[in-house]
């Protein structure tokens, strides 16, 4: 049987891979070469991750769960009327002092135009505030306060889950790209989660501080901390650190139950998940071949 | 080999047919042509058409059944795993099929008739005609559902040896059930222009839909360059899409309304006249698992300029084809050549070649071999089937299972509820063409 094969093979034409000229003698329709699948090629494009600069990368969002936790920790202790309006004021303009003074310094090119719009736009939007802040005050009376308690927990989680951690919903001035749908419905859950919180203060100062706060922090930090983050990366990592501190030594003083979840939330993001990212990666299995849709080398520019 | 010389009663399924027109719409038109003509009984089921509805007769007597299921999404019906049973079941009993024969990985038509096919125990048949990758959310889950369909197939068939080993990585089936049959082109209707057009001015065809898979935004950067280097060279386009406005801008852009025509779409009937009146075809696609196109425009004749996609270097030989990367510059290095080769090239002779090479004839006999192969397989049941849905994945391979099982007690329950001896059976009423005793028809008028 072998030899017959060998002749076989010698005196007919060498199979080709070919589609044209109809059948090819001597061999099947269901014929496998050795040259079969031979143009595979597996996992070409896997990138091997670093367990460490991943760790790193998780940094941003641990420094934005703080930023949140520090937020409610504000809201925790204004409701318990721990803090008074007039020390959430001074607050308040400490942070937009501080806000403005790092965006002036980490954008370069610093000029009085940019600064007068910039200040023009915070001015409407305070004084906007301050007109709406009586119907703030009253807008939720009719709702028990349990509702607005589980729907603020429940928007705060839909706002970290979507928040855009890599970059910044508010762009910087000349930014490329536009934000992304999820970024802006984290963003609106953060306002309205704002709003409810607010409505249940004792007084219109009190719900006027608290926004003013809230919207700061949640329209500007990220912005804030984009910039630091391409100014200067240690300056990033120190920042962070710093607020991972502050935010820990907060929630401890609140309510221990608030630390131990806060705490559980850092290890978990910034060391359990790098290193599951890097345990299942040897899963990673990509196949490319001729196959394969062509991918164009250049832009389309539409 | 037993099943040799034995006449099948076959059931081509596919969501895809005429009045719809595409490549795997003409394979399966023109295979059960030339089935017909072989002395097979052939059977066309597809979707309801607009109101074309029920059974009609096309060409030589060829049955069609258009299923009044409405198609919801590109043509396909709604995928509803069971409720096509009891029409595919009938019509399976009235034409007392052998057969099952679906084409067309995304069909949803054709993997629920060989699922219920596979369940009354027919022999079944697949040929996939295009090709997937394995990247992104959509491939995977049609790569799954065709795991599900191979599973437990008799025999697969695909156009190239490119898609087969596509097919066989895809579905995790044994190359050994995977037929290589190409496509082919109806020589005897893509004939060249009887005289031959002078080459003062060299005219560049294209016929495609103008969308990214087809590669219309590399034709935005290659005709102005071509155009630039060559003053004689002029562009004609057909087709229509969503990227014909880019196309226009090109041609607003560097102002060349004389030089780059745009046809709209072309109906498939006129495609030779607007072939015959170029010398070179350009098919710029960034995925084909055959091109069907490429055939038609060398029958007219063309020298063909292609990118190096899926199954397109095996579709021609290279001394009638110019391949280029999908990239702007290599296509118009392509373009030069051809140009260059083109004094050489004799379009009657081209179509004669062409002639040779293919023909849905031969394209009708190699399934038939398939066709054979199927027949031998040992009929099964259930119990011994299942297994072979179960090595499918640890979740999916006990879904499909499920499916199965619940299939098998539908079939069950409509074999109570409507006895096969209750349904009546169609009388054969043979080719047309035995009793018309038509000269010329398709089959013949390829083989001259």
């Amino acid at each position: 049987m072998k030899s017959s094969d060998g002749n076989r093979i010698r005196l007919q034409p060498m199979w080709r891979k070919v589609a044209y000229g109809g059948r090819q003698s001597g061999y099947d329709d269901n014929y496998t070469d050795e040259s079969f699948l031979e143009e595979m090629v597996m996992n070409a494009n896997v990138v091997k991750r670093d367990l460490l600069k991943v760790m790193i990368d998780s940094v941003s969002i641990s420094q934005y769960l703080c930023i949140v936790a520090l937020v409610v920790s504000t809201w925790i202790l204004t409701l318990n009327l721990d803090i008074d309006e007039c020390t959430l004021l001074k607050l308040d303009v400490g942070l937009l002092l501080v806000g403005f003074s790092v965006l002036l310094l980490t954008t370069c090119p610093f000029s009085l135009k940019l600064l007068t719009k910039y200040v023009l736009n915070i001015s409407f939007f305070i004084s906007g505030l301050y007109v709406l802040a009586p119907i703030y005050h009253t807008l939720t009376r009719s709702i028990s306060s349990d509702s607005i308690w589980a729907l603020a927990v429940s928007l705060l989680l839909v706002h970290l889950f979507l928040h855009d951690y890599s970059g910044s919903t508010i762009r910087p001035p000349g930014a490329l790209n536009n934000p992304k749908l999820t970024s802006n419905i984290s963003l609106n859950a953060s306002i309205v989660t704002s709003v409810l919180v607010a409505s249940r203060l004792p007084s219109r100062l009190h719900v006027f501080a608290i926004m003013l706060f809230s919207l700061q922090v949640f329209l500007f930090a990220p912005l804030i901390t984009f910039c630091v983050k391409k100014y200067h990366f240690r300056l990033h990592l120190l920042f962070s650190f710093a607020l991972m501190a502050v935010a820990l030594s907060v929630t401890y003083q609140l309510h221990r139950m608030f630390f131990t979840v806060l705490l559980a939330l850092l290890v978990f993001v910034s060391i359990v998940c790098p290193y599951w990212l890097i345990r299942i990666q040897e899963y990673k299995f990509e196949i490319n071949g001729p196959w394969d849709e062509a991918k164009l080398c250049f832009d389309i520019t539409e | 080999m037993d099943g040799q010389g034995t006449k099948h009663r076959i059931l081509m399924v596919s969501d895809f047919f005429f009045p719809n027109f595409g490549g795997v719409e003409s394979h399966i038109y023109y295979l059960s042509q030339c089935l017909l003509k072989l002395g097979h009984k052939v059977v066309v089921m597809t979707h309801a058409y607009g109101n074309r509805s029920g059974v009609r007769y096309v060409t030589n007597g060829l049955k069609v059944y258009y299923v009044p299921w409405r198609p919801f999404l590109m043509q396909n019906t709604l995928p509803t795993l069971f409720l096509t049973f009891p029409i595919v079941r009938t019509i399976i009993i009235r034409e007392k099929i052998s057969v099952v024969h679906g084409h067309q990985a995304f069909s949803t038509l054709c993997h629920e008739a060989l699922m219920h096919a596979r369940t009354m125990g027919y022999k079944v048949v697949f040929t996939d005609h295009s090709l997937y990758g394995f990247a992104d959310a959509g491939s995977i889950h049609m790569n799954k559902v065709l795991q599900f369909t191979l599973a437990d197939i008799d025999q697969a068939i695909c156009v190239s040896h490119t898609s087969k080993e596509n097919t066989v990585l895809r579905s995790g089936i044994s190359p050994e059930k995977v037929f290589m049959v190409p496509n082919a082109v109806d020589t005897a209707m893509f004939t060249p222009s009887p005289k031959r057009l002078s080459c003062d001015e060299i005219v560049i065809v294209v016929i495609s839909r103008l969308v990214y898979r087809k590669g219309a935004d590399l034709l935005v950067e290659v005709i102005p360059e071509v155009c630039r280097l060559f003053p004689k060279v002029r562009f004609i386009v057909g087709g229509d899409g969503p990227k014909r406005v880019r196309l226009e801008e090109m041609r607003e852009k560097f102002s060349l309304q004389d030089r780059v025509e745009m046809l709209g779409a072309v109906p498939h009937a006129q495609v030779r006249s607007v072939l015959i009146s170029g010398h070179i075809f350009l098919n710029s696609s960034l995925t084909e698992a055959f091109c069907i196109a490429i055939l038609e425009a060398a029958s007219c004749g063309l020298l063909t300029v292609s990118t190096r996609v899926g199954g397109v270097p095996e579709v021609l030989p290279d001394d009638m084809i110019v391949l280029a990367e999908p990239a702007p510059g290599d296509m118009v290095r392509a373009v030069k050549k051809a140009i260059d080769m083109l004094p050489g090239i004799d379009p009657q002779i081209m179509h004669l070649r062409m002639k040779k090479l293919y023909s849905w004839d031969d394209v009708a006999k190699r399934t038939e071999i398939v066709y054979d192969r199927a027949m031998q397989f040992p009929t099964t049941n259930l119990l011994d089937r299942l297994p072979r849905y179960l090595t499918c994945g640890s979740w999916a391979g006990k879904l499909f299972c499920l499916v199965m099982i619940i299939n098998y007690l539908l079939w069950r329950l409509l074999e109570f509820l409507q006895p096969a001896e209750g349904i009546e059976e169609v009388p054969d009423i043979g080719p047309l063409h035995a009793h018309l005793g038509s000269k010329n028809d398709f089959c013949e008028a390829q083989e001259k």
